[in-house]
């Protein structure tokens, strides 16, 4: 970048010997030498470091490709000297936004610094006399320091968040900041203050929790009673939570590499769209009889239209595609109980989102949609993998070529909006929890449509006779791994607060049984949440004290396993269960299962794993404390009401035990009462058969008297 | 003429988009804008009848379940793809029949079978033995691509063309795609 020799603020047309400062490796598909966009591009010199755009595609972007350097030199010409962007171009979002493609935002910020230093051999002062004082306002040097200034302000206040998520982009402004004070240049220091740069903490964590969203707006956590707007708006939330956390890079990783490994935030995006295409299918296939299953597919629908009109896309696209998914399509006894205007209505969703003409109804309604609208991120992506296998990062070996840039721009521009847009929800974060939770769940596709097929077996006439079961099955979505045990666990104790916090009215650690039951019917197909501690620090030291008397086992309800959290699965002995204990594991987790085997009927008095019974219905809702208060779990998330929870916890221990006694007394007294309404009851039939034969005798005599009278 | 809607499938990074790329931009292009209606329509003849494909590339919507299950339903013929030189891409495909016919309803799918990246042999992880006997257990015909230096690119739409020409259920399921 030293041989940057001489720039005439108006001419481009120069000569540059030296390479670009960055060097991104060549893009990875290669391109036929028959590509025509290619072939027909002028070359009239291979040493330029511009090419001209003939038809711009964006308004003010006419750079056709250039190195690095010109292009930077470029933005700051974009600025006119009082710091107003000209003619309205768009070069300078379109660079800002897509230089991270190219160029990392460090050495884009170095690029200005060696700009700014250099600008007295690059810019010719055409004023007679000239000291090139910063007080010369008349001065071309100055100026177009001045309008390094502003280039970089505009990024500043456009693009904060770049700037607080790369702490090495802020030590490079902050020496441009010193240069221009070093010079006396105070005012244009003010220009590049990034004291006012927003966080973005949210963007950096998996999941923070927003105080400002507690809203308490009152809603009911049981499926059955939410209405379908409740649902479709936190289904929002939970999307635009999930999708404008991820960056730029992380669209850029997989547009490259067309994979989600080192890619968690993209991975849970399509994870939670996948989970809520899958509750969908198993809310519907947990109802035993057509006309109830006909009714979640109802409810759905209607939840689909809310999303319509929240224009929250991806979650349709998810609700949709769960509905129409295979196996629940093939229901017809379920199909023939939902009423025409609703799969009317399906249908009509179903164009909406349907891939032909290339997702032309979509890509219509969505750009007539103004403000909050939430893209179908699989639609998008594809555009991005498209356009990057299509066409070449460079032309010429060096030249960035730019069209490709304003190309790529103008989806991720869609993508990243979210993140500068706030949601016109309020959401009630305990429903948010519970939600979360519920579509955490994974079932394989297969294990899905067994179901299906166990719910309204196949017409072996009708259908085709695709064997149930295959051979190998290989799980497409295998990129797709379930959340790390440390989520689910913080998932699972932000439901149960929340399902506390709403349905035990008097605080003292119950909730009845019924409630319990309820709020179950979110997560159908689960019969027991166990998530237990696993003091993962010590499970080498400790492996040994944590022996189980496990036994092959076949569970008849979805079970998981303690130590992975995953699903036990096949249909006969899926897992391994501790006699002593009752935990469940996968085979090759047993081994690794780092919790002390405590058994049943000692778990009253054991202080770290406490269960609430659910009365005689035996249904434990098992979960466990971190020992650690201190400890933050490895995405940051603070445990701070644990104390709280745990007292409670001791509390429901101690009340529980009170019950029990209470509860023998009654059983003893329902007994007792029991053998005096036998009593009563057999008081009761010899006094009916008194009254009847009395009756009957009054009958008969009066029958005699009437005979004399005649 | 008479229009196909094939659909492209495979786990990622396989070359879905090259193909298609590849296959759509025979045609000359000006510019490459993945978001316009017809940017995967194309015309070819094949046995001297011209006709339209609409070419449905999963790329990059691998992940996502249930829209797999909307493109399936939509498609008529099927390029199924995976990469010489990814073992467990061959793996990932080898459900994918049952998958379709699940979908469809149907028994008879046409289908045809790729091994893409076939310029890069001595990275070659799948022999062409593995992807020959797996058509042969699927009953549709079998080819090994190179988008990248253009070998069989054209022949396999080609084939597809053909293979959904033979298939019984064909009008039937035109019918069913349109209406």
């Amino acid at each position: 970048m030293d041989d940057f020799t001489h720039y005439s603020s108006k001419s481009f047309y120069l000569v540059l010997s030296a390479e670009a400062g960055c060097c991104q490796p060549e893009c990875t598909s290669n391109l036929p030498k028959s590509m025509p966009a290619e072939e027909v591009m002028p070359v009239i010199q291979s040493n330029l470091d511009y090419m001209e755009e003939d038809k711009p595609l964006i308004p003010g972007v006419t750079v056709r490709a250039a190195t690095a350097d010109k292009l930077v030199h470029i933005c700051i010409e974009s600025f006119s000297k009082e710091g107003d962007l000209i003619e309205d171009t768009e070069y300078p979002n379109v660079m800002y936004l897509m230089h991270a493609w190219f160029i990392s935002s460090e050495d884009l910020a170095e690029t200005f610094i060696d700009l700014y230093q250099n600008c007295h051999e690059t810019i010719e002062c055409t004023k007679d006399v000239c000291d090139h004082l910063p007080s010369d306002a008349e001065c071309e040097i100055q100026i177009y320091k001045a309008k390094i200034c502003y280039a970089v302000r505009y990024w500043i206040t456009h693009f904060p968040v770049h700037f607080d998520l790369d702490n090495r982009l802020k030590t490079v402004v902050k020496r441009l900041g010193s240069l221009l004070l070093s010079e006396g240049n105070t005012s244009f220091k003010e220009l590049i203050d990034l004291s006012k740069v927003p966080s973005y903490d949210w963007m950096r964590n998996m999941s923070v929790r927003s105080s400002a969203m507690r809203h308490n707006r009152k809603v009911s956590l049981v499926f059955n009673h939410l209405e379908p707007l409740e649902l479709a708006e936190h289904l929002t939330f939970l999307e635009y939570k999930a999708f404008r956390r991820i960056y730029f890079t992380d669209f850029k990783n997989y547009a490259i590499t067309a994979s989600l490994k080192d890619n968690a935030k993209l991975e849970r995006s399509i994870a939670l769209f996948n989970g809520l295409s899958q509750w969908i299918q198993c809310m519907v296939l947990s109802k035993t009889t057509p006309q109830q299953r006909a009714d979640v597919i109802v409810k759905f629908v209607n939840v689909a239209k809310k999303l319509r009109i929240l224009q929250n896309f991806n979650t349709l696209m998810s609700v949709v595609g769960g509905l129409t998914h295979s196996a629940l399509a093939r229901l017809s006894k379920t199909n023939a109980c939902i009423p025409s205007e609703t799969q009317k209505t399906l249908m009509e969703f179903t164009e909406l989102l349907s891939s032909s003409n290339n997702f032309s109804n979509y890509r219509k309604v969505f750009n007539q949609c103004t403000h909050f609208k939430i893209p179908i991120l699989g639609v998008h992506l594809k555009d991005l993998i498209l356009l990057h296998t299509a066409v070449p990062d460079k032309i010429e070996g060096k030249l960035i070529n730019f069209r490709k840039m304003a190309q790529l721009s103008q989806t991720l521009r869609e993508l990243t909006k979210l993140q500068k847009e706030s949601i016109p929800v309020c959401a009630n974060m305990d429903l948010v929890n519970t939600l979360r939770l519920s579509l955490d769940l994974h079932y394989t596709e297969d294990e899905i449509y067994e179901l299906s097929l166990a719910r309204e077996p196949r017409n072996s006439l009708s259908s085709p006779s695709t064997p149930t079961k295959p051979v190998v099955f290989a799980d497409w979505l295998a990129g797709v791994s379930p959340p790390d045990p440390n989520t689910i666990n913080k998932h699972v104790y932000d439901m149960v607060e929340a399902v506390f916090k709403n349905y035990d009215h008097d605080r003292d650690g119950f909730i009845s049984h019924a409630e319990f039951e309820a709020i179950a019917g979110n997560f159908p197909f689960i019969d027991s949440f166990s998530v237990l501690d696993a003091d993962q620090a010590n499970c080498h030291a400790l492996r040994n004290s944590f022996k189980h008397d496990f036994h092959e086992t076949t569970y008849f309800k979805p079970t998981f396993c303690i130590h992975c959290t995953g699903l036990l699965w096949g249909l006969i002995k899926q897992g391994w269960k501790c006699k002593d204990c009752g935990i469940n594991a996968h085979k090759h987790c047993k081994d690794l299962v780092v919790m002390e085997c405590r058994s049943k009927q000692h778990a009253g008095c054991n202080r770290r794993t406490d269960s609430v019974s659910n009365g005689p219905g035996h249904q434990d809702l098992t979960y466990s404390t971190k020992t650690d208060y201190g400890q933050m779990n490895g995405e940051g998330e603070f445990y701070d009401e644990h104390n709280t929870l745990y007292t409670r916890l001791l509390k429901t221990e101690e009340a529980r035990d009170k019950l029990k006694e209470e509860n023998e007394k009654l059983r003893k007294k329902l007994i007792a009462k029991d053998e005096k309404i036998k009593l009563l009851k057999s008081q009761m039939g010899s006094i009916r058969n008194n009254t009847l034969t009395y009756i009957l005798e009054q009958m008969d005599s009066l029958k005699s008297q009437r005979h004399t009278e005649v | 003429m008479r229009e196909y809607k094939v659909v492209v499938l495979g786990s990622g990074g396989v070359g879905k988009s090259a193909l298609t790329v590849k296959f759509v931009s025979g045609t000359f292009m000006e510019k490459y804008d993945p978001t316009i209606e017809d940017f995967y329509r194309k015309e070819i003849e094949v046995d001297s009848a011209p006709s339209v494909l609409e070419i449905l590339d999963t790329a990059g919507t691998e992940q996502f379940a249930s829209m797999r299950d909307l493109y399936i339903k939509n498609g008529q013929g099927f390029v199924i793809v995976y990469s010489i030189t990814s073992l467990q891409t061959f793996q990932d495909i080898k459900t994918m029949k049952e998958q379709i016919q699940r979908v469809k309803g149907i028994d008879d799918i046409p289908m045809i079978l790729v091994g893409n990246k076939a310029d890069l042999d001595h990275q070659r992880e799948v022999p062409s033995s593995e992807g020959a006997s797996l058509s042969l257990a699927w009953g549709c015909p079998f080819t090994e691509t190179s988008a990248k230096v253009t070998q069989n690119v054209n022949e396999v739409f080609i084939e597809i063309v053909r293979e959904m020409n033979t298939s019984p259920v064909k009008e039937k399921k035109g019918c069913c795609v349109i209406v």
